[in-house]
């Protein structure tokens, strides 16, 4: 999982040590890599996101999964979700 | 105290490593004393008297071996000279052929062979890469006008037009491809080359091999910033495990001996060749700035030691080149122009 070789600091600043490529994410986008990281499912991010921003989960979902595509963009995704 | 004589100490825009070479020697663990080996009065490096001690003007090596090897035995008389560190490609295969007798007179180097210096001619580059694993991009040797013509109409624009050795440019239309055909027949005669451009990211590895197979360290970094010619100006450190791996096999494959650059483009997990440097590139200071001494690790090789072989460097780390001025009497130059050394 190329997600785990990211160093991503807590100001959302995230660097490719394979690529040398650097990125900035959002609190949000933050998040949602922090956790993934951690290996929970979309849909335990989406609740999380729930929670935390009070969004809806089918909201959340869609944010994610936008999310993820971007990130898949730029090489940094690759796994098939649903 | 050990005497190194360095050249390349053109830091210009078009920078040579020595000043790179220089600072890597200063901080490493065995003390020395530096010479500077310039072509030119003019070359900042002969200025700059907090790192080289002293400077001396060499003829070009065009001018033949006997003036050259007469050169340096008379500053290896003068100075005391034991280790020669030469970071030109121009002057490199005189360096080599020389190796022997230099030795012979106590002139220590730790150089590639003859036949591993060949390598670098970009007709063999496709060998190479095919040797440690990785790719070259669509690459046409071409040696008449009639070939080029020939092969211009076969490949799809933007293409690199190249010199065996020296100069590359890009070429987005037939007439500029042409211009630059011609630019180089005129300057660097047959064969040219010219080559598919692929997309991806530049990314170089550095590295000295020991001559056996093994290696005294590696770094590879991404360039960041380049200049209109090319050359980096702000770079990071990378840790790209396929492109190292071709870097332990070049080393491994050709038993490389001294110090090299890869220069290639990755392509997710496409690497491809681009170019071979039988030498430290300019930026070799960002090596040493990560804790991969490998001037150093030259140095101590040169001199018959066993290097330090670790080379765990951290990834993220930025490298950032800049300019600086200076103002000095006019004596150093008058000395450079009228003696030819200071």
């Amino acid at each position: 999982m190329k997600l785990k070789r990211l160093a991503i600091s807590e100001e959302g600043f995230v660097f490719d040590p394979e690529t040398g490529n650097s990125y900035t994410v959002n609190e949000t986008g933050l998040l949602i890599l922090k956790k993934l990281r951690e290996g929970l499912s979309l849909e335990e991010i989406a609740e999380i996101m729930n929670e935390e921003y009070g969004i809806s989960r089918e909201e959340a979902l869609r944010d994610i999964q936008d999310f993820l595509e971007a990130m898949a963009r730029f090489g940094l995704w690759e796994e098939k979700y649903g | 105290m050990v005497k190194v004589a360095v050249s390349g100490i053109n830091a210009v825009d078009n920078p040579g490593p020595g000043l790179g070479i220089i600072k890597g020697l200063r901080e490493g663990e065995t003390p020395v004393s530096v010479v500077g080996l310039a072509y030119d009065a003019m070359e900042p490096g002969i200025y700059l008297t907090d790192l080289i001690e002293r400077a001396y003007l060499l003829p070009y090596p065009s001018e033949g071996e006997a003036p050259f090897l007469n050169r340096l035995l008379y500053i290896k008389e003068k100075e005391g000279l034991e280790v020669i560190i030469p970071a030109l490609d121009a002057e490199l295969p005189l360096f080599i052929d020389l190796e022997a007798r230099l030795s012979s007179y106590g002139l220590k180097t730790f150089l590639p062979t003859q036949k591993q210096f060949k390598l670098r001619a970009k007709d063999h580059l496709p060998e190479v890469a095919e040797a440690i694993g990785i790719k070259t991009p669509h690459t046409l040797v071409l040696a008449s006008y009639e070939e080029f013509m020939k092969a211009l109409s076969r490949l799809k624009f933007p293409i690199m037009v190249k010199g065996l050795f020296y100069k590359a440019f890009r070429a987005y239309t037939q007439a500029e491809a042409q211009q630059y055909f011609h630019a180089i027949v005129a300057e660097w005669g047959y064969p040219v080359i010219v080559q598919e451009v692929v997309k991806g990211e530049e990314m170089n590895v550095v590295g000295v091999g020991d001559g056996e197979g093994g290696h005294f360290g590696l770094v590879a970094i991404k360039k960041l910033w380049i200049t209109s010619l090319g050359k980096i100006w702000t770079g990071v450190t990378v840790t790209h495990s396929g492109l190292l791996t071709a870097a332990e096999s070049f080393v491994k494959h050709f038993r490389w001996r001294g110090a090299f650059e890869l220069e290639t483009i990755v392509s997710g997990d496409d690497i491809y060749l681009i170019e071979i440097n039988p030498r430290f590139p300019a930026w070799i200071y960002f090596a040493v700035g990560v804790g991969i001494n490998l001037p150093a690790r030259l140095l101590k090789a040169a001199l018959g030691g066993e290097p330090e072989r670790a080379w765990d460097y951290p990834a993220g780390k930025l490298y950032i080149r800049f300019t600086d001025d200076l103002v000095t009497d006019l004596e150093v130059f008058q000395r450079m122009v009228t003696r030819g050394e200071r």
